[in-house]
């Protein structure tokens, strides 16, 4: 029985026995050391996590679980940097698999991280409490009114914080948008002098009839980019990362995806469905970035859930209605699960996200035997790593595939990569295959623009055309009162 | 001064003469950034047309539903422009070619796509500090030059380039000419006239630029100042004063300060920078646009190195204080500015940010008009 707040919050996380015991002292610090009070702890076991996330799953709480580890992990960077470990920090999005090699090779002499992204989880998903962070880095020169994007502005606040130390070296990829690393130049100007970065970099030049991940010439050069920003990597810490460690990351990553996928298929076809959508991303969290404590309390959560879920979806238990209208997202706003909880109490599903759902592509054996050829590829397939045109296909084959009774794009104003043309891209997506399509201008990791009060007449709204069309197609009539 | 008006009005002129070389047979390229070289335009045998155009608030408001709001007003103007059917030449251009060094830029380019308008890409690596990656902006080049000769049916020989890159020398030798006489105690032209005399530059066939300049600079030597001795002198750095987009710099010189020396990125030629003429001409621009020149703003690490060039200005123009002339939502100039502020803080030079939307209305005005004039007048109590 937990006796105090720290202790209910791990026993929710599926952490039990002796190791709660050894771990309690250690998830005490690490909670002060990222500014969560023993009421936020509270509030967060009892309230804010069960009203946002399938905790009846024990699935669910080995996820929370290997996050949990996680964070005390990162909690003990500076004593780690002290005795000498190397520390190396990435920045999504990334190809995670890079990162896995890494550790490999490195074990326990290396520490791997995307620690803002891990912040962002545990400090914002779980616990409401993202916002000091992102005060603090605006407080320190972050301008708030450019709209930087928050994921930078917590690796700043959690910088400025001592939270996490000076790495040895931090790996950015700039494969997305220009802020992710730009930060690191940012942060070494502004702060911290010592910040050193390595970037791995590729313009955005795809013409309308390229597809990225059909042109060797493309692979080959952010494979190159790759192999050199592993061999500065390799200068800076001393470690040797070799193909065979590589090729295991691979291997892994492409069965993390698998399990991933079949999860995520198994639960958006189902009807009713197990999960809402922002779990399916908690799912999916060791394919976006490394786990330092390692894959096994991730996996064994993941394979937990996934045999939880197939065994509800077979007797027909879910935690929605059976047959209320589904929405897909280009990328439901995880870190603002009150989102996803106001579709859900709107009657409305929460499904597919497109980011996160494996196309057949990116299942397909790799076209390259040179590892770091095979790890561009890997990232040229997703939705991100490609033009827009292509991406439109993608979106067209994955809304066609699933048909949802609606899709959101948006959720991501800051972004001028990713977010920039979701107007456009709506709009062409409804045209193919005549799912509506409807654009949020909001953010995806800060609620403080875009409020509940604020989007709730919007979500409503939604909510209420996805019901009438469902409705309409199912020769059903409504009358006012009812 | 007559003859920056004659100049003006040849630079006006530009669309229609550009049309009537389309009616017989020459192949018209716009292009947007530096990047891209008009050099390689005109060796083809093409006309090259700068796309740079902003300072007004509809064009950027025009494509809001369909970009993002948070994209620079430059890059939403560039498609708002062509939108409500305002820009002159991008509905007859034979191509587009865009440079694609930013987030803001590269998907403008994808916008344009989506409207069906025939966009050319010119990748460039930012990761200036390694050399394969350095190749990579050197192979764009040759696939631009590919696609120019496919275009326009002609070969770029080197000898054709050569003569375009000694145009373009000597247009920036003139720039640097008339931009010295900024060095005066009491100039005869301000950064008004000198921002106008470059975006003209981009408009006119290089010859007659070259003509006029020359001339331009024969009067301008000659003629009195046209300061108060006691101006404040002004360092104007920032992404772009767009074609069009003019009310700050007027406003500063009417409120009584000079701007001394300009750092700006795009719309303005780089001319402190020439490019070499012996040897391999296209290998030479590649060095000129990558490597000779201070970095652009997103090469990275590239902040230390632009902020040495900004001393150096500082210096060289003696400097009393700076304007940051950002557009709105430049998330990465805004990221620099605040780096420029730390260092000019450390240096005790005074700095003014100035955001743009190109929203010019007299609400606009009136606390943009203050913080100006607030900043002229403390620099001139300083004097």
């Amino acid at each position: 029985m937990a006796s105090t707040a720290y202790e209910e919050f791990l026993e929710l996380a599926a952490i039990e026995g002796k190791e709660r015991e050894r771990l309690l002292p250690e998830w005490i610090e690490a909670a002060r050391r990222m500014r969560l009070s023993e009421e936020d702890v509270r509030y967060a076991a009892r309230e804010w996590i069960p009203k946002h996330v399938e905790m009846q799953y024990l699935g669910c709480r080995k996820l929370l679980g290997a996050m949990v580890r996680e964070s005390i992990d990162h909690t003990k960077l500076p004593e780690y940097k002290a005795a000498g470990k190397k520390i190396v920090y990435g920045v999504l999005p990334a190809n995670v698999m890079s990162y896995l090699a890494l550790k490999r090779a490195g074990g326990d002499k290396i520490f791997v991280s995307f620690p803002d992204l891990n912040m962002m989880f545990m400090a914002q998903y779980f616990f409401n409490r993202g916002g000091q962070y992102f005060e603090i880095a605006e407080q320190a020169g972050m301008t708030y009114g450019a709209r930087h994007c928050a994921l930078n502005k917590m690796r700043i606040a959690i910088r400025l914080t001592d939270l996490i130390p000076t790495p040895d070296v931090d790996w950015a990829w700039g494969l997305v948008c220009d802020e992710a690393t730009k930060i690191d130049e940012y942060i070494n100007c502004m702060y911290d002098e010592k910040w050193k970065t390595v970037i791995t970099r590729l313009p955005h030049d795809t013409s309308a009839d390229e597809v990225d991940y059909e042109m060797p010439d493309r692979a080959r050069f952010l494979g190159r980019e790759l192999r050199y920003s592993v061999g500065e990597v390799e200068k800076i810490t001393g470690i040797k990362v070799e193909d065979k460690h590589l090729e295991e990351a691979y291997a892994e990553s492409q069965g993390l995806l698998a399990t991933a996928g079949q999860l995520i298929g198994m639960t958006v076809r189902a009807d009713p469905q197990p999960l809402r959508s922002s779990t399916l991303l908690l799912a999916s969290v060791a394919f976006s970035f490394p786990l330092n404590t390692g894959l096994d309390y991730f996996k064994d959560g993941l394979v937990t859930l996934a045999e939880e879920v197939k065994r509800d979806v077979r007797s027909g238990v879910g935690i929605y209605p059976k047959g209320v209208p589904k929405v897909g997202f280009y990328f439901i706003p995880f870190a603002l699960p009150w989102i996803d909880k106001m579709f859900m109490d709107n009657g409305v599903a929460t499904s597919i996200s497109l980011t996160f759902l494996p196309a057949k592509r990116q299942m397909e054996p790799s076209k390259y035997t040179d590892p770091y050829e095979k790890a561009a590829e890997q990232w040229l397939k997703k939705v991100y790593g490609m033009g827009c045109r292509p991406e439109l296909n993608d979106w067209i084959e994955k809304v066609n595939m699933f048909k949802p009774d609606a899709m959101i794009m948006g959720f991501l104003d800051y972004d001028r990569w990713i977010g920039a043309l979701h107007k456009t891209m709506a709009k062409k997506v409804e045209e193919a295959t005549g799912v509506p399509c409807f654009y949020m201008e909001a953010d995806f990791y800060d609620g403080r623009d875009y409020s509940p009060e604020a989007l709730r007449t919007r979500i409503e709204s939604i909510c209420q055309i996805v019901k009438s069309r469902k409705a309409a197609k199912q020769g059903a009539t409504g009358s006012a009162g009812n | 001064m007559e003859l920056i008006a004659e100049l003006g009005r040849a630079a006006a002129e530009r669309p229609t003469n550009l049309r009537r070389m389309k009616r017989d047979g020459t192949k018209i390229v716009e292009y947007i950034g530096n990047f891209v070289p008009e050099e390689m335009i005109y060796a083809a045998g093409a006309k090259p047309y700068l796309m740079c155009r902003g300072g007004e608030p509809e064009p950027p408001d025009a494509v809001l539903g369909e970009i993002l709001r948070f994209m620079n007003p430059l890059a939403r103007s560039m498609a708002g422009f062509h939108i409500l059917g305002l820009d002159p030449v991008t509905p007859f251009a034979d191509l587009i070619a865009v440079s694609q060094h930013e987030c803001h830029v590269q998907r403008l380019a994808e916008y344009l796509e989506f409207q069906n308008l025939p966009v050319h890409k010119v990748g460039v690596t930012v990761d200036w500090d390694r050399d394969f990656a350095r190749e990579y902006y050197y192979k764009e080049l040759l696939e631009l030059k590919r696609k120019l000769e496919a275009l326009t049916g002609n070969t770029i020989t080197d000898e054709a380039l050569r003569k375009a890159i000694l145009h373009s020398n000597e247009i920036n030798g003139l720039l640097r000419d008339i931009d010295g006489l900024r060095k005066k105690d009491n100039p005869p032209l301000g950064g008004k006239e000198f921002i106008h005399l470059n975006h003209y530059t981009f408009f006119t066939e290089p010859e007659y630029a070259i003509e006029k300049l020359r001339a331009i600079y024969d009067e301008l030597e000659k003629a009195p100042g046209k300061f108060d001795k006691n101006a404040p002198r002004l360092l104007l750095a920032g992404h772009s004063v767009a074609v069009g987009d003019y009310i700050v710099v007027n406003r500063l010189e009417e409120l009584g300060a000079l701007i001394a020396a300009e750092m700006l990125e795009e719309g303005f030629r780089w001319y402190h920078w020439d490019v070499e003429a012996e040897g391999d001409p296209l290998r030479n621009i590649w060095r000129n646009r990558y490597l000779d020149k201070s970095p652009v703003n997103i090469f990275q690490p590239g902040w230390r190195d632009r902020f040495a060039h900004m001393k150096q200005l500082i210096e060289e123009y003696r400097i009393d204080g700076v304007i940051w002339y950002q557009l709105l939502y430049d998330e990465i100039f805004d990221l620099e500015y605040s780096c420029v502020a730390k260092w000019l803080g450390e240096m005790k030079v005074p700095l003014l940010r100035v955001e743009t939307s190109y929203e010019y209305t007299r609400e606009a005005m009136a606390p943009l008009n203050a913080r100006l004039e607030s900043f002229v007048e403390f620099l001139k109590g300083d004097k």
